[in-house]
């Protein structure tokens, strides 16, 4: 039974359809990159899983446990215990910005987890240096640089030791030269072997940290393989020729 | 005509006991103006149709008419429909109060929908309970928008308690006018008060300034 398991999955703003039956599997030694044109539905798919969105059919699972279960008419049922498991980083930081760095990764773990404070601080603390930034602790966001805030962010989302980790085009919003050092905490994070889910625009990034490469368009996938052979051999017609354009926009 | 400002230090004190009595009901109506608002700006964004409908009502009404004949009401109607007897400064906090309740929540209701989606996004993918988020992550934001807004409303409150006197209340401004009947000098006078009133506003309004753009550098991140 694979790790992460999409089946069937149906989801619409009102009237538009985003997805009519989307299936996707995913291992728990994969990290897989999610790429594909603008309003194809990438961070859609990401918003479902973490329970953002409700969905009007099919089922999300983890671990073989199906936690999202999707109801065309009324609620969809949302297993609580099981999507705490799951932990994600947005484009825009979404830090708390009236607490400090310290505050913003004890919040959660104290207040939801029921931890104890000077236990949620020393983990926050060993969080923080892992990432270089133990000296930023009693900082707020507005005093952080942009790739500071999204090292905070994603220091914030590990403190409830998610199974699997969801990034939402983390890197889009910084200036160019802020980008390495949060693609390089992601690639840390890759080798201690967490699960991720990544949305990128960045196709060097993309090929460097993927073990899996998904290529999406209205709705469906297109084609998944290895990132050598997406990138260096497509099947697709539609692949080649995205990859064309970005490559060609990239320069 | 010449115009004699020595004559106003006869008067100091009386204007100065003036003083006292706007400061004392002007500070009582905010702070109660403060609680009440804040509840009803939750009303304002009740789910529940009689709550949310009463609460705008309420607060269209306060914002839409004048506050002098919002005075009159509260000092001769008020008492008549409750048959009690209110002291003159009671009923001046009274209706201050209500008053600054629904400016106040105007301000409160700004803020809370200035706060983004996508901070309740982050609550829910961090696991937060719903009061935890409303109590750690909404409120404190909304208050620190708020803040600006709330001491403009402390300032206009205060210009605009002038209008008590109105009603007969020994404020400032009715103490001033009666020294200006007596002695028949009543530009040196209002000048005067003008001058209390603006040593007191001006500071008040140079904090709003300071405070926004302090505040606005933290909430904005
Ligand atoms: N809250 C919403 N209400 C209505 N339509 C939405 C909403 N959010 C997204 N959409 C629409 O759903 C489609 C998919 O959007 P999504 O954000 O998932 O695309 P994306 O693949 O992440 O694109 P990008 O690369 O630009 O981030 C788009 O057509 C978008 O306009
Ligand atoms: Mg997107």
């Amino acid at each position: 039974m694979a790790f992460v398991e999409i089946n069937n999955l149906i989801k619409r703003y009102g009237s538009l359809t985003i997805f009519d039956g989307f299936d996707l599997t995913m291992s728990s030694t994969d990290r897989l990159v999610l790429i594909g044109p603008s309003g194809c539905g990438k961070s859609t798919l990401l918003r479902c899983m973490m329970g953002l969105e409700d969905i009007a059919g099919g089922t999300i699972s983890l671990g073989g446990d199906p936690y999202i279960t999707g109801a065309e008419r009324g609620k969809m049922t949302l297993d609580k215990t099981v999507q705490k498991e799951v932990g994600m980083v947005f484009q825009h930081y979404t830090l708390f910005p009236h607490l400090s760095v310290l505050g913003n990764l004890c919040l959660a773990p104290m207040r939801s987890r029921g931890m104890g404070k000077s236990d949620a601080q020393d983990k926050a603390m060993e969080l923080l240096k892992r990432f270089g930034l133990g000296d930023r602790a009693k900082f707020y966001p507005s005093q952080l640089s942009g790739g500071q805030k999204q090292r905070v962010a994603i220091a914030r989302a590990l403190m409830l030791d998610p199974k699997l980790m969801l990034f939402d085009e983390v890197t889009s919003a910084l200036d160019p030269e802020l980008v390495k050092e949060v693609e390089q905490t992601m690639m840390e994070l890759a080798e201690a072997g967490m699960p991720m889910m990544i949305v990128t625009h960045d196709m060097h990034f993309a090929r460097n940290i993927a073990t899996q490469v998904v290529f999406q368009e209205r709705g469906k996938v297109i084609e998944a393989a290895a990132p050598n052979d997406l990138f260096g051999n497509p099947k697709q017609d539609r692949t080649r020729d995205f990859l064309k354009n970005v490559l060609n926009i990239e320069g | 005509m010449a115009l004699d400002f020595a004559f106003l230090l006869d008067f100091r004190w009386v204007l100065l006991k003036g003083l006292w009595t706007t400061l004392q009901f002007v500070t009582l109506a905010l702070v109660i103006g403060l609680v009440w608002g804040f509840v009803l700006s939750l009303f304002r964004t009740s789910s529940n149709w009689v709550i949310y409908s009463l609460s705008t009502i309420y607060v269209e009404f306060f914002r839409g008419t004048p506050v002098l004949i919002q005075l009159f009401w509260i000092f001769f109607c008020l008492p008549l429909f409750l048959d009690v007897n209110l002291s003159d400064f009671t009923s001046v906090v009274i209706a201050l109060s209500l008053y600054s309740g629904a400016i106040t929540s105007e301000s409160f209701r700004a803020a809370l929908k200035s706060i983004e989606s996508s901070q309740h996004d982050a609550c829910i993918a961090l696991g937060l309970p719903p009061t935890v988020r409303t109590l750690f992550v909404i409120l404190p934001q909304a208050v620190l928008r708020a803040i600006p807004n709330l001491l403009s409303n402390v300032v206009s409150l205060f210009k605009e308690s002038a209008l008590v006197s109105a009603v007969g209340m020994a404020d400032l401004m009715y103490v001033g006018q009666n020294i200006a009947n007596n002695v028949a000098r009543p530009v040196e006078i209002l000048t005067a008060v003008a001058l209390i009133y603006f040593a007191i506003g001006f500071p008040l309004t140079r904090a709003v300034s300071f405070v926004e753009a302090r505040l606005l550098k933290v909430v904005k991140a």
